[in-house]
C-alpha cells in the first residue's frame, strides 16, 4: 500500500459497476493504490482499442498516454458524475481524443498539464506478456502455409479486401475468406496453448518461491 | 461477464482489427471487451498476430528456400537432371519388359481381396458393399452460438427462432425463422438454420432448396456449411454423385469443413465409378 491509501484491496478488481464506483471514488480521494489498479485495468484495454482504431502502434502509444493522463486528472478532480460508469467514461475520453486527432484539432484538453505524481504508465509486466504473445504468434505464423500467411498479411498489414486479395492470388474471394479464418484460428489456438502453458509455469515457479 | 465463452471476440475480433466491423458494432464490441476478460484476451491474441505479421513479410519467409536452391552450382543441376532421366528410363523399360503382359488382366478384373493394391480403398470397398450412402449422411443440427453482445440489434424473430433452435424445437424454429424479413442482416443465417431444421424434420427437398439458396448467394459465414449440408442431404437421398459434387465445392472453399468433407468424399468415392470421380461434372440430379 502507498502512503495515500484507503486500505481497499485492488488486486482483483472484477469490473462490475460497484467495483468501478469504488475505484472512481478511491482515486478521487487520492488513493494511489486505486490509481495503480486503475492503470493496470484500463491501460491494456485502451491500448487495444487505440491500436484497432488507429492501426498505428506509435500513434496508439502517444494517444494512450494522453487518454490515461486526462482520465486520471479528471478522476482526481472528482469530475466523474456517475462513478459506476467509469468504463464508459474512460472509453468516452479515448474516443474524443481519437476524434480530435483525426479532425486534426489543435485544441488540447485542459488536464494535459502533466502532474508529477502519475502512476507508471508503462507497465513492464504487460509489455512482457505482449512480447510472449507476439513471439508465440510469430512461431505459429512461421508454420503456416505461405498462401495463408500471405492472405493474413494482405488483410491485416496491408488492409486489402478479400476481393482484391483474391485477384492478386488468383483465388475466389470466398476461398480467401475461409483460409483467413482457418489460419487465424490456428494461430490463436497455438498462442493460447502457449500462454496457458506459460501461465502454469509461472504459477508453479511462484508457488515454489 | 463471467459467463462469456469468447464468442463475441471470435465473431467480431478479426473484423474489428481489420477495420471492417460496422461502427455501431465496434462500439458494442468495445464496451463488451472492456468488461469481458475472455474476449479481451482473444483480442490481445489477434493483435499479437497482427503485430507479428507486420514483422514477418511472406517474401522474407520464402527467400531462404529460393536462396538455397540458387546456390547449387549449375553442374550439380545438370548431373541431377541426367540421373533423373536415366532412372526414369530404367524404370520404364523394366516395367515394359516384365510387367507389361500382366497388366491387362489386372485392369480388367477386380484385384484379389487377399493382396489389395490400395488397402484403404479395398477396406472401404468392402464396407460400401454392405452400407448405403444414406448411412453416411450427417443430419445433425449444426451448432449455433449467439454472439451475445449487449445491446446488439438482433432481429426479434431471428432471436426467438434461434432460441427454439437451441432447444432443438425445429417446428417452432422454422415458423419463427421464416418470418425474418429478407432485408434483415440475419436473413441468410435464418434461412440456413431454417434449412437445417427442415433437414432434421425430414423435409429433405425443402432443406436442399434452402441450402442451395444460401450457398448460391455467395460469400457468407454460412456458405461453406450450406454446401456441406447439401452434400449430406444428397447422401440421405442415396445420391452419391450429387454428394460428391457438393463435397468438392465444400473442399474448394478450403475452410473449416475442408478436412471433414475430404474424409467423407473419400468414402463417397466408393459408391462411384472411376469415371465419375475423374470427371466431377455436375450430376443430373443436381438441379440449379
Amino acid at each position: 500500500m502507498g502512503d495515500d491509501s484507503t486500505g481497499e484491496d485492488w488486486t482483483l478488481p472484477d469490473g462490475s459497476e460497484g467495483d468501478q464506483a469504488r475505484m472512481a471514488a478511491a482515486v478521487a480521494q487520492g488513493d494511489r493504490d486505486a490509481e495503480r489498479a486503475f492503470v493496470e485495468r484500463y491501460l491494456p484495454r485502451l491500448r487495444a482499442l487505440l491500436l484497432a482504431r488507429t492501426r498505428n502502434a506509435d500513434l496508439a502509444s502517444d494517444l494512450l498516454q494522453d487518454v490515461m493522463i486526462e482520465a486520471i486528472c479528471a478522476l482526481r478532480r472528482g469530475q466523474l458524475r456517475e462513478p459506476s460508469k467509469l468504463t464508459a467514461f474512460v472509453m468516452g475520453i479515448a474516443r474524443n481524443l481519437l476524434n480530435s486527432h483525426f479532425r486534426a484539432a489543435t485544441r488540447q484538453p485542459d488536464s494535459l498539464e502533466l502532474p508529477d505524481d502519475l502512476p507508471d504508465l508503462s507497465s513492464a509486466a504487460s509489455k512482457l506478456e505482449d512480447e510472449e504473445r507476439e513471439s508465440a504468434a510469430m512461431h505459429a505464423i512461421a508454420n503456416l502455409e505461405t498462401i495463408d500467411r500471405t492472405i493474413l498479411q494482405m488483410t491485416l498489414v496491408d488492409g486489402l479486401k478479400p476481393g482484391v486479395i483474391a485477384q492478386k492470388l488468383m483465388l475466389k474471394p470466398e476461398v480467401v475468406r475461409q483460409r483467413k479464418l482457418r489460419a487465424t484460428r490456428k494461430i490463436i489456438d497455438f498462442v493460447r496453448g502457449r500462454s496457458q502453458t506459460s501461465a502454469t509455469i509461472h504459477l508453479v515457479t511462484r508457488q515454489k518461491e | 461477464m463471467k459467463s462469456c465463452t469468447g464468442t463475441p471476440a471470435e465473431l467480431c475480433g478479426l473484423p474489428y482489427i481489420e477495420g471492417t466491423l460496422p461502427e455501431h458494432q465496434v462500439e458494442l464490441f468495445e464496451a463488451h471487451f472492456f468488461e469481458c476478460p475472455v474476449c479481451f484476451a482473444y483480442l490481445q491474441d489477434l493483435q499479437a498476430m497482427q503485430s507479428a505479421l507486420s514483422r514477418f513479410p511472406a517474401e522474407k519467409g520464402d527467400a531462404p528456400a529460393r536462396r538455397r536452391l540458387s546456390i547449387l552450382p549449375a553442374r550439380t543441376w545438370a548431373l541431377g537432371a541426367a540421373a533423373a532421366i536415366l532412372l526414369f528410363a530404367a524404370v520404364f523399360s523394366f516395367r515394359a519388359l516384365n510387367l507389361g503382359p500382366q497388366r491387362a488382366p489386372v485392369a480388367q478384373s477386380t484385384p484379389p481381396s487377399t493382396s489389395p493394391a490400395n488397402p484403404a480403398t479395398s477396406a472401404h470397398g468392402a464396407s460400401s458393399a454392405s452400407i448405403r450412402p444414406s448411412q453416411l449422411a450427417d443430419l445433425a443440427l449444426p451448432p449455433f452460438v449467439a454472439p451475445n453482445l449487449r445491446g446488439a440489434q438482433e432481429d426479434a424473430q431471428f432471436e426467438s427462432g434461434m432460441k427454439d433452435y437451441a432447444k432443438s424445437d425445429c417446428r417452432d424454429a422454422v415458423a419463427e425463422l421464416a418470418k425474418v424479413p429478407a432485408q434483415s442482416e440475419d436473413s441468410r443465417a435464418a434461412r440456413f438454420y431454417c434449412a437445417a431444421c427442415e433437414m432434421r424434420l425430414g423435409n429433405l427437398a425443402e432443406a436442399a432448396s434452402q441450402m442451395r439458396t444460401v450457398a448460391a448467394a455467395g460469400d457468407s459465414p454460412q456458405q461453406e456449411s450450406a454446401l456441406y449440408y447439401e452434400a449430406q442431404i444428397a447422401l440421405a437421398n442415396d445420391d452419391p454423385a450429387a454428394a460428391h459434387h457438393y463435397l468438392v465445392q465444400t473442399i474448394a472453399l478450403q475452410g473449416d469443413l475442408e478436412q471433414k468433407a475430404r474424409d467423407e468424399d473419400r468414402k463417397v468415392h466408393e459408391f462411384l465409378g472411376e469415371q465419375s470421380i475423374e470427371n466431377p461434372d455436375k450430376p443430373e440430379s443436381v438441379a440449379r
